[in-house]
């Protein structure tokens, strides 16, 4: 296998390889190459100052953004090629939005068939059957009939993974999951991230949730002004790090 | 003779009733045939304008613009007679019926195509992130997720416009297409009486009121993950 910068481990066991990752609106240079790259069963957190560029970088990884330049290997398969057929490609990356941004006109069982139906024509009954599998994962299964309307936010959020997880993704995605959460439904949406993070499920994650990336993060990221500034364990960023910047971030959001 | 008397014979005069409701009724079918088609064509062209409009390529919006903000400002009635009347100079004739039809539906899709997008534009951006995150297509997403959610924007302006232009069906008598109102007006010359145009009125409400019945349905079916739902 091709491994161009000869560190770290082979590429067969990376399963998001994004490098030199820049994006641009008009004049505005959101990202100046940025490599995202992460293991197999790693959970990844990503942490910087609003307008830093985390949702933008997320959304680059499945193409939701078009990067300006850069090159995107999801599982080997380059998702910049010209050939591509990214709906297909995007199977495999699952995603999930602080808003949580479900269907309203559908409910939990809806919001997470829709895809199972449309994209891997499932039958009404397997989809079914499989989503009902998936909200169990988020201990919703009692709440597959409730409309997003009549949900809280913690289950919201929970059905938002289910509708990622049920299309069995090799990496999700979540853009700040909890923050727009009240903070006593914080914990459910963490516990089944938990979760998932025990069952082998590859994840990065935008987020200042500071005690669980100690407690579930193999690595944290930081970005600003478009760069990451700096890496590595949960405890090596957050108390002994490198970069004035990173401490001074750090400072912040610890109050 | 008393007022009620005289209003009696002008208005409900069975007389005249009797001799003329059959023709009167004749144009029901008129009405109704030609509703129906436009209302198809034009909400079906309507929706498909503007689901090319969103796929914000300025190519295909700025002819769609044209399109609608023409049709929007012209009369329904001028676009009758510049098609009927001035079409046959550069050689085109078209039968009245088929000039009709064009007409009415290219007004309805002109204001339908401007509903359905404010109803596409009034649905958060973050849906599209989520359906297009799952692999759905562009079209899966408009289909399933976009347009149910602007479907619920769209129901009563749109059932109001359904209506409008159905009952302009009526200026098809301009150029000899006779419906309820046409069949009514010929009538009310003949007979010099106005209890035509009661039987046209009658007509038009058996007709309408359920329509109108029909859409209030509508927008509460529309009203969902509200309680009850
Ligand atoms: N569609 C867009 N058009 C123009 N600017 C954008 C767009 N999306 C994001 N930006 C800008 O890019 C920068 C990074 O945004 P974002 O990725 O949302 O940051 P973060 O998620 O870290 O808060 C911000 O300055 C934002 O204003
Ligand atoms: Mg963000």
């Amino acid at each position: 296998m091709l491994n161009p910068d000869g560190a770290g481990a082979p590429a067969g066991s990376r399963l998001l390889e994004a490098r030199g990752i820049r994006k641009s609106y008009a004049a505005l240079e959101v990202l100046r190459g940025v490599d995202l790259v992460v293991e197999r069963g790693e959970l990844v957190f990503l942490i910087g100052p609003s307008g830093s560029g985390k949702s933008t970088l997320l959304r680059c990884c499945n193409r939701l953004e078009e990067p300006s330049a850069g090159t995107l290997l999801v599982d080997g398969v380059d998702l910049m090629s010209p050939r591509i057929d990214i709906n297909r490609a995007r199977r495999q990356i699952g995603m999930v939005f602080q808003g949580f941004n479900l269907y309203p006109h559908l409910d939990a069982l809806g919001n997470v068939t829709l895809a199972l139906r449309k994209v891997l024509r499932l039958s009404r009954r397997d989809a079914e059957a499989r989503a009902m599998e998936t909200l169990a994962l988020v201990h919703l299964q009692d709440k597959a009939r409730s409309y997003p309307g009549q949900l809280s936010g913690g289950q919201q959020q929970r059905v938002g993974i289910a509708r990622a997880l049920a299309l069995e993704p090799k990496i999700i995605l979540m853009d700040e999951p909890t923050s727009a959460l009240d903070p006593e439904l914080v914990g459910s949406v963490l516990g089944v991230i938990r979760e998932l993070r025990e069952r082998g499920m590859t994840m990065v994650i935008a987020s200042h949730e500071m005690g669980f990336a100690r407690s579930a993060a193999d690595r944290v990221l930081f970005l600003e002004g478009g760069v990451i500034v700096e890496q590595g364990t949960a405890e090596q960023v957050f108390t002994s790090a490198r970069e004035a910047r990173t401490r001074q971030f750090v400072q912040q959001i610890m109050h | 003779m008393s007022a009620w008397d005289r209003f009696a014979f002008t208005f409900l005069n069975l007389e005249v009733a009797r001799t003329y409701w059959l023709d009167i009724a004749a144009g029901i079918s008129v009405t109704v045939f030609v509703g129906i088609v436009v209302v198809a064509t034009g909400l079906s062209l309507g929706l498909v304008l503007a689901g090319l409009r969103s796929l914000g390529l300025r190519v295909v919006t700025w002819p769609i613009l044209v399109f609608v903000d023409l049709f929007r400002s012209l009369p329904p009635l001028a676009i009758i007679l510049v098609i009927y009347f001035g079409l046959p100079n550069v050689g085109i004739v078209l039968p009245s019926l088929v000039v009709l039809w064009l007409s009415l539906s290219a007004v309805l899709a002109a204001f339908a195509e401007e509903v359905f997008w404010a109803g596409i534009t009034s649905v958060a951006p973050g849906q599209w992130l989520a359906a297009r995150s799952t692999g759905l297509t562009f079209g899966q997403t408009f289909a399933h997720v976009i347009l149910p959610q602007a479907a619920k924007l769209a129901v009563p302006p749109l059932t109001n416009r359904t209506i409008t232009i159905t009952k302009n069906v009526a200026l098809g008598s301009a150029i000899g297409v006779s419906d309820i109102l046409g069949q009514a007006n010929s009538a009310l010359a003949m007979s010099t009486n106005a209890t035509p145009l009661t039987i046209g009125a009658i007509f038009y409400v058996i007709l309408f009121l359920p329509l109108v019945v029909a859409s209030r349905r509508l927008e509460r079916r529309f009203a969902w993950g509200v309680a009850g739902s």
